[in-house]
């Protein structure tokens, strides 16, 4: 059985360049931290990112449809995600940042399953999909 | 006899003081501190240096050198563990700042990510050329064009910020997913960091996995296409010195300008296998309108067991209407506070 854990945050001290696809501030807002627990309906396993639809149910009994911005399907496939990772009917609770448009968007900056296992597999990136480079054997 | 590299000949002697040969030694495959013997790249079948393979260029060497490093070229073997330390620590620190923009821009835990935990030589920057490792001072005229981007029908900058969000044309290129350009498509970013080289007799063809492409590039030189006709990665023409594939770049657009670079940049890339596994890429910018002198970095690209995917960015870039309705909700909420 695969072992989840922990996995992190971005040290504001690193020194390697970070050239992401977008400006991720420029869609979320810094000020719209949220927290939504809800079940997955469908992942859209496409390019530059892969989105997260989860059905919220509101206190209300009401359910609300949200969209969660993923990391590309390259990198996940080379971490250890495939599509078919998180099938429909997963609980999940997303930790991230609303959109800036109001629209029911949220990235997902943390994810974690319903059992309090953080998202995702391991922090080792070699012996996966992403192969292995002579630096990665580097002792 | 017409020089298949008329801009080359111009900058023979430019070309010469910036020639900062790899030192093999310092790759990271080496066994440390043990001088390794003259390596001696392969050839292909019909003859000329062979290239070929999967490389990747991740590294958490910074193209320049972070302040902290001003005076040490090199990295000692505890600053190395020290900055591995920390790339690794990234993977099991739960130490969010939470609320703040430099969150949201990191945007996803490491995860997401795929930048490499290693440095990838034992220099404190990519930039070998000025000796400060850093990039030289702009032009006071790059300054100027730098100042008025915002004038520009298009934006032509590379920087992820664009220059505002009224429409799509205010983002950078590759925000557009149409293209990183040149030299930024042969440098490391945060994920995709692969490449294919394959060659046959007299073009060497790199296949790029951020932002999908492939350049082909003739290795028999012949001369630069008319000066009139302008693309997005240049105009490409390589020749053999030796071992290395020597390649010089002109004819650039004037959209895809790199740190603020100009259409008029020359682009002359070193391609050299010096050890089994490393690829030495080395590029120097040579752009007197926009650099007070010309600069070089060095980048290892390592062979890798990896595969290259494709990355079809277009297939769904819901970031980028999201980036729109971001700002178009935001002046609606600064025009409502103005009206009260």
């Amino acid at each position: 059985m695969r072992r989840f854990i922990v996995a992190v945050v971005v040290s504001a001290c690193s020194t390697a360049a970070l050239e992401a696809h977008h400006a991720f501030a420029a869609e979320f807002d810094a000020k719209q931290p949220i927290t939504l627990r809800g079940t997955v309906t469908r992942v859209e396993w496409i390019n530059p990112h892969t989105w997260i639809h989860i059905d919220v149910k509101n206190a209300d009994g009401t359910v609300v449809e949200w969209m969660i911005e993923g990391g590309t399907p390259n990198t996940l496939l080379r971490n250890g995600l495939d599509r078919k990772s998180l099938p429909a009917g997963t609980e999940i609770v997303v930790d991230g940042y609303r959109a800036k448009s109001g629209l029911n968007r949220a990235n997902g900056r943390d994810i974690m399953l319903a059992d309090g296992r953080k998202l995702f597999l391991g922090s080792s990136l070699t012996g996966a999909a992403g192969g292995e480079t002579p630096a990665d054997k580097k002792p | 006899m017409r020089s298949a590299f008329p801009c080359l000949s111009r900058l023979a002697i430019v070309g010469v003081l910036l020639s900062v040969p790899s030192d093999p030694a310092v790759a990271q495959t080496s066994s440390a501190g043990k001088p390794t013997k003259a390596f001696v790249p392969p050839k292909t079948a019909w003859g000329e240096p062979d290239l070929q393979g999967l490389y990747t260029n991740k590294t958490i060497t910074p193209l320049e050198r972070p302040a902290q490093f001003a005076n040490a070229a090199e990295l000692t073997d505890e600053q190395i563990a020290e900055l591995e330390g920390r790339a690794a620590a990234r993977s099991v620190d739960n130490g969010r700042n939470k609320g703040t923009e430099a969150d949201v821009s990191n945007a996803y835990n490491e995860f997401w990510w795929d930048r490499g935990k290693k440095v990838t030589t034992k220099r404190s920057s990519l930039i070998v050329d000025p000796p400060d490792g850093r990039v030289p001072a702009l032009t006071p005229d790059a300054q100027r064009r730098a100042a008025e981007e915002y004038k520009q029908p298009i934006y032509r900058g590379g920087g992820a910020n664009g220059r505002g969000a009224d429409w799509t044309t205010d983002r950078s290129l590759f925000e557009r997913c149409i293209t990183r350009g040149l030299p930024g498509a042969m440098s490391p970013s945060a994920y995709n960091n692969t490449y294919r080289i394959v060659q046959s007799p007299g073009y060497v063809a790199i296949q790029i996995e951020m932002l999908g492409g492939t350049r082909v590039i003739p290795t028999t030189g012949g001369a630069h296409i008319g000066s009139s006709l302008r693309e997005y990665m240049g105009d490409s023409r390589g020749r053999w010195d030796g071992n290395t594939l020597v390649v010089e770049t002109t004819n650039f657009s004037n959209r895809t300008l790199y740190r603020g670079s100009s259409e008029n940049m020359t682009l002359i890339e070193h391609f050299t296998v010096v050890e089994p596994n490393v690829l030495d890429y080395e590029f120097t910018i040579v752009d007197p309108t926009t650099f007070v002198k010309p600069w070089t970095a060095s980048i290892p690209y390592l062979r890798t067991t990896d595969q290259l995917f494709e990355y079809a960015c277009h297939e769904g870039n819901y970031g980028m209407e999201g980036i729109l309705q971001g700002a178009r909700a935001e002046e609606a909420k600064s025009a409502g506070e103005t009206k009260q």
